[in-house]
């Protein structure tokens, strides 16, 4: 059965997650390297929504972290009130309808933003969609940031109840709760990576293809540019919210939701990985953000080190932080000069004939 | 039965006048013609028909019984209008066979959903479209170069790959925008050959801007004429050959002679 056959590859993935979930934290004994593996997963289903937008429709989104954002609160929200409403202790069965709440309501909150910014910036093109994209992220990061809890009416108060700059702890202030394992991590991870393969290798990719390279002769062949830029930023919006909404619930994650997570430092990094990767290129992108993800680690463990410590302690004014944005300099200028279409262009690993799969 | 019917066309860029007050009719089935020297507005009048354009208020284009001045560039080509561009542009980034694909947008049955699932009616609109596909390359003889990037292509094959795009929207009109600009004798006398063919194995309409006298004069049943955006003869490619208004204007001393 054909149709049975289109499904299959779903159940593998939930088996094999499953069995992550079961044995990951045996192999991995370090919490705080299981931690870093997940952060590396819900990364990569950043930079896979990004790809979308940035890489498969050749716009220029700055703003993802927006997206993220909102799919981390409404995940957050959802998931908190839930817990209060009927407390339980989280068991992985009760992850079996908490994630999914919790995690769907950010995708679906966040493609609703998506088409709402959507729909009148693609009508913009480079730079101009830019700064919409950028414009939209900060001031919904703002918006939550300066929501002051002495706010007694209207939205303001509603936004309040958000923690304002210190972040979100559920509505009893005692920290989002975190049902989401490796499972959902992982499975989320595989499910997106072969829906991203997918639509790249279909009718819609290959429309979204031509209208990149050019709107005019895509358009006389009855590929309408508006409604496949917006179908594929509310995509796009879709995943990031997913990511966000696995992010503020993540095991072993952070249990308050802070706005300062989304900055533009986030968008920056998302766009690192896109561009790293290859533009275009679902497994390249998968690169990036494991690259990326790992670059902040090393980074981190470089300052704890006892040299580091040292040459601090000499040089106050030292910002072990900022070597990350050196390193990342350094690579993406070496990437540019080496290979300016990304470390796999808009191929993919393991790619047969073009455009089979 | 006319097939195209443009009544008092008009379209001014700031102060001027591209085309102006052009009136026509391209009978169902014809081979049509539109001529006139450099700048007369016979690319605009296709970008007035596409969409790309919209034409100022007061005139009318139908396509049979639909008004096409209100409608989007991709509804125009779901509705049945094809055409090629006198600048090539073909997406370099798709393979050959990826370009004329991309044609497949309007009469795909499937969406998004059957694509992310991988239903049976995915693929089997997929296989339906391909096999499509690879028998226009056939017809234009790029089938050997499917896989290749359009840009390895010559000038002549990229030409006749956008045709072959063109003809994947399944069109009953076809705009041809110079088909023949870089192509040798040999190969504009094979491009008078194919434009027949199609017409007469797809039952279409074909409207064509060109300026190689040799496939407008050898191919075109009937001949519309601008000068500065305004019509000035139309006719039989006899009766334009001879009209002293279009010899002035356009065909000059040495076609003169040659015709």
């Amino acid at each position: 059965m054909k149709g049975v056959r289109s499904l299959a590859p779903f159940a593998v993935f939930a088996a094999v997650a499953f069995a992550l979930e079961l044995s990951l934290p045996r192999l991995v004994a370090d919490s705080s390297v299981r931690q870093l593996l997940m952060l590396g997963g819900v990364n990569v289903l950043i930079a896979l929504s990004l790809n979308v937008i940035n890489g498969m429709a050749g716009q220029f989104s700055i703003g993802h972290a927006g997206f993220v954002g909102i799919g981390a609160y409404a995940s957050a929200v959802v998931v908190a009130n839930l817990q209060l409403k009927f407390p339980a202790e989280l068991t992985f069965a009760r992850s079996l309808w908490l994630v999914p709440a919790g995690a769907l309501t950010g995708a679906l909150v966040s493609a609703v933003f998506g088409l709402l910014v959507g729909l009148p910036s693609l009508r913009l093109r480079g730079d101009y969609l830019a700064i919409v994209t950028l414009g939209f992220a900060e001031i919904f990061r703002l918006l939550i940031s300066t929501a002051a809890a002495s706010e007694t009416g209207g939205p303001g108060a509603l936004l309040a109840k958000l923690g304002g700059q210190n972040g979100y702890a559920g509505p009893n202030e005692l920290g989002v709760p975190q049902p989401a394992g490796p499972f959902w991590i992982f499975f989320a991870v595989m499910c997106v990576t072969l829906l991203a393969l997918r639509l790249k290798f279909s009718g819609w990719g290959r429309a979204l293809r031509a209208l990149r390279e050019d709107e005019i002769a895509a358009a006389a062949v009855g590929v309408d540019p508006t409604r496949y830029k917006v179908t594929s930023f509310v995509l796009s919006a879709l995943g990031a919210g997913l990511a966000g909404g696995l992010l503020s619930i993540m095991r072993d994650g952070s249990p308050i939701t802070q706005p300062d997570n989304f900055s533009f430092q986030m968008s920056f990094d998302a766009i690192t990985m896109v561009i790293l990767g290859g533009s275009g290129s679902v497994s390249g992108s998968i690169l990036g953000a494991i690259f990326v993800t790992f670059t902040i680690k090393l980074i981190e463990l470089l300052q704890a080190t006892d040299a580091a410590q040292a040459l601090k302690a000499s040089h106050e004014w030292l910002d072990l932080n900022a070597l990350r944005m050196v390193v990342y300099a350094a690579v993406l200028i070496a990437v540019m000069i080496l290979r300016p279409e990304g470390v796999l262009g808009e191929r993919e690993l393991f790619q047969r004939r073009r455009g089979e799969r | 039965m006319s097939e195209l019917v443009l009544a008092h066309v008009t379209k001014t860029f700031g102060g001027l006048t591209a085309v102006k007050d052009v009136s026509f009719t391209v009978k169902a089935r014809s081979i049509f013609g539109v001529i006139g020297p450099n700048g007369a507005g016979k690319t605009t009048v296709f970008n007035l028909v596409t969409g790309v354009y919209r034409a100022d208020p007061g005139g009318s284009m139908r396509l049979g019984e639909i008004e096409l001045g209100a409608l989007a560039p991709a509804r125009i080509a779901a509705v049945g209008v094809a055409r090629t561009f006198q600048n090539i542009r073909v997406f370099a980034k798709l393979t050959v066979l990826e370009n004329v694909l991309v044609a497949c947008e309007t009469t795909r049955k499937t969406g998004l959903g059957a694509a992310a699932l991988r239903t049976p009616g995915f693929f089997d609109d997929e296989d339906d479209m391909r096999a499509r596909a690879l028998s226009l390359l056939r017809v234009f003889e790029l089938d050997a170069l499917a896989d290749q990037a359009p840009t390895s292509l010559s000038y002549g094959n990229q030409r006749r790959l956008e045709i072959a795009r063109a003809m994947m929207l399944r069109p009953r009109l076809l705009l041809l925008d110079e088909p023949a600009a870089g192509m040798n004798y040999g190969e504009a006398e094979g491009l008078k050959r194919q434009i027949a063919w199609l017409r007469d194995e797809f039952d279409l309409t074909v409207v064509l801007v060109e300026h190689n006298m040799q496939v407008v004069m050898g191919v075109c049943e009937r001949i519309h004429v601008l000068d500065h955006g305004e019509s000035i003869a139309e006719g039989t490619p006899d009766e334009v050959r001879r009209d002293p208004k279009v010899i002035a204007a356009y065909l000059g001393d040495d076609t003169e002679e040659g015709a």
